[in-house]
């Protein structure tokens, strides 16, 4: 039933999907990848639970036709493993409740810190105006936000010489 | 019963692209970034038997800007399939048009912006998008190409109605182009509910080689605009606050406003009177601080 | 960065930063078939005809004829079937549903069915369907056996009522008369969305012994098995609800909603049928009760109050759902928490043919705060008070009685208001300022109860019935377990609750769970550590009000918090900014600082939205902003200053806190408006209401000179 093939790189993967023309790549990403961190919640690109990054810029998923991904790099929170600095921020900060819109706010604010790597809270709230959070953790995802961006600018200070003690 | 699967065009070449876009007409729907296609298809409203992309039409993406034309002033030249962010955030664009900068920073969220491209916002012609009113007292225009040559079709005449253009079935939307010497521009967006929401009114006021122009967004089918009202303006230095509100009320009381979730038609006309006045007081500071522009949210 | 929640030992990476959390809507099973609903397009209309002949072989579809049989069903009132049988009483009433290959094999099938209807006069507006000659919902009507049909409801069929509380305390004539200012005024608050992020989902599948299993994203897991069982005729151990983690739910995910339609399609199918909504279809299923509230408020001229009448109309829609427990909290909510003597409350639960509306974050105490609060700073300016002083000195303290007749404990609601307003700088000055102070019951009776079973490798679990939605319910409730066990929490383990395993507890509603939970724990632990292998505990709350007094226990613990808000009103557009928000709740003991903080935050952000600019809109019953992009929800760059107390006290009770601060926000924000001269009597504050309110400010004023 399946129209076509799509191929693009996945988490650094590269993969060769089946979707119709006409089906959006959130619904190609759970179906046939069996990604979960992408989720539909408005279907019309304002909330952001769908988003992922198209060669490192986030996009709605929910809207990008799947054959528009063809050749490029997706990337979703499953691509970061778990220790990301930005993951690391939203645990230590508690900056989730039902955790369905994290995904998005994650990849948001990565993207961001790769744009601009010390933004200020006006920054940080603008850049995350289209991420919605109905359990409304707006505040500290700022948060996490901001310590995300200390962290990589921890990761980005020259490494200590061997013996050196590692920074934590 | 099944609905059929759309075919997937995607030519590599304008050429290609053309030729795909004469033989399909109206069957193919024309996909730049794709936002605004894939949520008709998710509401059920477009059920395309073609879609057209031209998202591998590398030579449709790019800024240029032409110094010399032949008025003398500079031309931005802008690739149909630049997307929003690429405007948005481009030196070439920042320093030279900053109002265009800074309202196409205004559209929906980052990551629209990184799909949705300058062509598509005008070919849409969505009557609630921030760029059509704001291209539209830029004086912009645009290049609609077709087997058979290609034309320049102002902004004005573009876009005729609700969601509606003059673009022919075998015209492609390829290039947009901005003309320089603004001596002041300003963008106001004014939202009724959420941060997030589109304009309820949106006011955009130019002035180029002496010239206002001022065009109400988000108000109506399409964008307004008034030359017999902005011609009060004419061999005026300044615009005074007097003549800023005469310009608010004759707006208000020319536009018929439409009613929806944003604001009732009657509570538009009030907004439109005062936000046009407020513009025109923003410009009036710009041009006397010579020559600035921004957009205001 | 100190360790949330006590929490010393980092391991694995939460599931909900990793995105590995699976929620209701990831669910699947092998073979499973996914759903459609097919929805009446007519706001009341006789259901005539279901033709299902134009469907490919391979879709199975439940029909009117299917469930004719099966048992009337509802949480409070027997009212609803599991499809519209007879009459459609909605624009959206599900009428018939499929089952097929795909979602969008379902979509496209659920197209192919045709359904004849006659269309029949409908009602929209509560006071309205009280109106003799209203068309009438349901004509005969019964109460429901359900669990959550504990507090005698009174129906009145032949006026689309299917609830009146009352009070009666004092008498109200003597208030009156004995009153030297009266003030008066009505106020309506719209419907709203609860807009969970994950929609409603569920999967059904019938065992090959005739056992039902449902995955379902819920709160009520015991109260939707003891519906199902009525529906399908089976035992409740014929049943097993199984609860994953919720995408949010705010009172959405409650009884049945979805569950016996995806039943009775996989029972037909005898295959597992799955069902995701579309997000349209969210404003179709659950939404908060429209509410007109008539507020009729005598004083002295020292400013006592001396007499109160409350008139609510909660508009409850087609089917009943928990609206007679919504107005009866809002009856008992309306007279705030001050000393009257003379009380008169009549709150009517009214059908409409509007969707249904049920629990919703705040249960009715948002539309009571709003006419209650603002009332008073009608009365404080009558009187020339200053709005903190009249409630200051009004207020309910330790030893008094309230309007219930119950004697009030643990009370901290002049705190509270002593801390907004010095937080807001009330001394230095009051334009543009506001607050509200609120009283909220907790579900009352109700009971809870906990097993913990002691594990081979030294770890615990903790069964218990309490739903996650993102409140951090299950995290609380192991670290009070790990507290108590003296482990450290990552040994105590809680699975999704699964009510074959389960002990029975009342809902995971009205901000009770930790605290009940908490003093269920206690003797669970107690138990354990007696026999090392398993203990149980419960904890059950005991009251209830007489329904036609109001007199009794309304609650056995109360909710207490205010709220401070400061405005700038763009007085040439009625746009208004609010500058700082800030809330005080009393807390008693906070089990999770960061969870708490979060509960605190996003009620107080959800407050504000409705304060600003939720609102369904309807049009002869169709509702014209069911999507994300008419219909808006707070944003982060939305946001006013935010801030907070949690008032905690050595040696207190646990209490919720998931829905304290919002009923007070929309109050403070429009009493804010007030100390300007805009009176809005109806949410939201819209700019086109607050420029009309500011422009009636400025006739009266011309007036006056």
């Amino acid at each position: 039933m399946a129209a076509m093939e799509i191929h693009f790189t996945l988490n650094g993967q590269p993969v060769a999907v089946q979707a119709e023309p006409d089906e959006m790549l959130l619904e190609v990403l759970r179906r046939e990848l069996g990604l979960r961190s992408v989720r539909e919640t408005c279907g019309l690109g304002i909330c952001g639970a769908c988003t992922a990054l198209l060669n490192g810029q986030p996009i709605s998923t929910c809207i990008l036709l799947a054959p528009l991904a063809e050749g490029c790099e997706i990337t979703t929170v499953e691509g970061l493993g778990g220790h990301h600095p930005v993951q690391r921020a939203f645990e230590e900060v508690q900056a989730f409740q039902c955790g369905y819109c994290t995904p998005g706010m994650i990849l948001t604010i990565k993207a961001l810190l790769e744009e601009e790597p010390e933004p200020d809270e006006e920054t940080i709230r603008r850049a995350l105006g289209g991420n919605l959070c109905r359990c409304g953790c707006y505040l500290k995802i700022v948060q996490a936000a901001q310590r995300a961006a200390a962290l990589l600018a921890e990761e980005r200070r020259p490494q200590p010489g061997p013996g050196a003690a590692p920074v934590s | 019963m099944a609905r059929p699967i759309p075919a997937w065009l995607a030519p590599t070449s304008l050429e290609e692209a053309l030729e795909l876009r004469a033989r399909y007409g109206e069957e193919a729907t024309v996909v730049a970034g794709g936002t605004f296609v894939g949520i008709l298809i998710n509401q059920g409203l477009l059920q395309p038997t073609a879609l057209l992309t031209l998202r591998q039409i590398a030579a449709l993406t790019y800024l240029r800007v032409e110094d010399a034309t032949a008025s003398g002033k500079p031309l931005l030249r802008i690739g149909a399939m630049t997307t929003h962010r690429a405007l948005e955030r481009s030196p070439l664009v920042q320093r030279g048009w900053p109002v265009l900068a800074s309202t196409f920073a205004l559209v929906a969220s980052p990551r629209v912006r990184n799909q949705a491209t300058v062509g598509g916002v005008l070919a849409d012609a969505d009557y609630a998008s921030d760029p059509p009113a704001l291209l539209h007292a830029l004086g912009a225009s645009v290049v609609a190409r077709s087997p058979h040559g290609q034309r320049l079709i102002s902004v004005e005449e573009l876009i005729i109605g609700h969601y509606e253009t003059s673009l022919r079935p075998d015209e492609l939307l390829t290039e947009i182009q901005v003309p320089g010497g603004i001596e002041g521009a300003i963008y106001r967006k004014f939202r009724s509910r959420s941060s997030e929401d589109r304009p309820c009114v949106a006011v955009a006021a130019v002035r180029r080689e002496g010239r206002l122009r001022v065009t109400v967004g988000a108000v109506a089918e399409r964008p307004q605009y008034f030359p017999e009202i902005c011609a009060l303006a004419r061999g005026q230095a300044s615009i005074e606050a007097e003549l800023a509100r005469e310009i608010g009320e004759r707006y208000a009381a020319a536009i018929d406003p439409i009613s929806d979730a944003r604001g009732s038609s009657h509570y538009r006309r009030r907004v439109i009177a005062v936000e046009v006045r407020r513009a025109l007081e923003e410009l009036n500071r710009i041009i006397a601080a010579r020559g600035g522009s921004q957009s205001h949210a | 960065m100190p360790e949330p929640g006590g929490n010393a030992h980092y391991t694995e990476p939460d599931p909900r930063v990793t995105g590995t959390i699976r929620y209701a809507q990831d669910v699947e099973l092998p073979e499973m078939l996914y759903a459609c609903v097919v929805r009446s397009p007519y706001a009341h209309a006789r259901v005539l005809r279901v033709d299902t002949s134009a469907l490919p072989v391979d879709v199975v579809a439940l029909t009117p004829d299917d469930v004719r049989s099966l048992g009337l069903y509802g949480c409070q009132m027997k009212d609803q079937q599991v499809l519209a049988v007879e009459r459609a009483l909605y624009i959206g009433d599900p009428v018939a549903a499929v089952a097929a290959a795909s979602p969008r094999a379902a979509r496209e099938a659920a197209e192919l069915i045709e359904v004849d209807y006659e269309e029949l006069p409908a009602v929209f507006d509560a006071v309205e369907a009280m109106q003799p000659g209203a068309p009438l919902l349901h004509p005969d009507l019964a109460i429901s056996e359900n669990d959550a049909a504990y507090f005698g409801m009174r129906p009145e069929p032949q006026r689309n009522v299917c609830h009146h509380f009352r009070i009666r305390h004092g008498d109200i004539e003597q208030g009156f008369a004995e009153a030297e200012i009266i003030v008066e005024e009505t106020y309506r608050t719209p419907s709203a969305q609860h807009v969970p992020m994950e929609p409603h989902a569920c999967l059904a599948r019938w065992t090959a012994d005739g056992r039902l299993e449902v995955w379902t994203g819920t709160q009520t897991p015991f109260n939707l098995r003891m519906d199902l069982a009525g529906i399908f005729g089976l035992p409740q151990e014929g049943i097993r609800i199984i609860a994953p983690p919720m995408g949010g739910a705010f009172g959405s995910k409650t009884f049945v909603r979805y569950e016996a339609i995806v039943a009775g399609l996989a029972r037909k199918a005898g295959r597992p049928v799955k069902l995701v909504l579309r997000r349209d279809e969210e404003w179709l299923t659950l939404n908060r009760h429209p509410a007109t509230i008539h507020v009729k408020l005598g004083a002295k001229r020292d400013g006592t109050l001396v007499a109160k009448q409350v008139t609510c109309w909660a508009n409850t829609g087609a089917y009943a759902d928990c609206g007679p427990g919504v107005a009866q909290k809002m009856g008992f909510a309306s007279p705030g928490p001050y000393r009257i003597p003379h009380v008169w409350v009549d709150s009517y639960c009214v059908y409409t043919n509007l969707p249904s509306n049920g629990a919703f974050r705040g249960y009715g105490a948002t539309q009571a705060v709003w006419a209650s609060e603002r009332t008073m700073d009608l009365l404080a300016e009558r009187l020339g008070l200053d709005p903190l002083e009249l409630r200051l000195k009004n207020v309910l303290v330790d030893g008094d009685r309230y309007c219930t007749g119950e004697i009030m404990h643990d009370v901290h609601f002049a705190d509270c208001l002593k801390a907004v307003a010095g937080q807001i700088g009330w001394q230095r000055g009051r334009r543009g300022k506001g607050l509200a102070v609120l009283l909220k019951g907790m579900q009352t009776p109700s009971r809870a109860s906990i097993v913990v079973e002691a594990n081979e490798d030294g770890s615990y679990t903790v069964h218990c019935a309490t739903a996650e939605m993102g409140q951090g319910a299950w995290r609380a409730i192991r670290m009070l377990a790990a507290e108590q066990l003296g482990v450290p929490v990552e040994r105590v383990h809680f699975p999704v609750p699964d009510t074959d395993i389960v002990p029975y507890d009342t809902r995971t509603t009205s901000s009770r769970s930790t605290y009940m939970m908490g003093r269920a724990l206690v003797e669970a632990v107690r138990q354990l550590k007696e026999n090392g292998e398993l203990g149980y505990g419960e904890c059950v709350n005991e009251g209830g009000l007489d329904p036609d007094t109001g007199q009794g226990i309304a609650s056995t613990h109360w909710h207490q918090g205010a709220a401070a808000a400061e405005v700038h009103v763009d007085e040439e557009t009625g746009k208004l900014e609010v500058v700082h928000l800030h809330t005080a709740i009393y807390a008693g003991r906070i089990v999770n600082p960061p969870a708490a903080q979060l509960q605190n935050e996003g009620s107080m952000i959800m407050g504000l939205g409705s304060a600003l600019f939720e609102e369904i809109t309807f049009a002869d019953g169709q509702i014209t902003n069911a999507n994300l992009s008419d219909y808006n929800i707070p944003a982060a760059d939305d946001l006013p200053r935010i801030t907070y107390d949690l008032i905690e006290r050595p040696g207190a009770e646990i209490h919720g806190l998931g829905e304290t601060a919002l009923p007070p926000v929309p109050a403070a924000i429009g009493n804010a408006l007030f100390s300007l001269g805009i009176h809005v009597r109806d949410l939201p504050l819209t700019p086109e209401r607050v420029l009309e309110a500011s422009e009636r400010r400025s006739v009266h004023s011309a007036a006056s000179v």
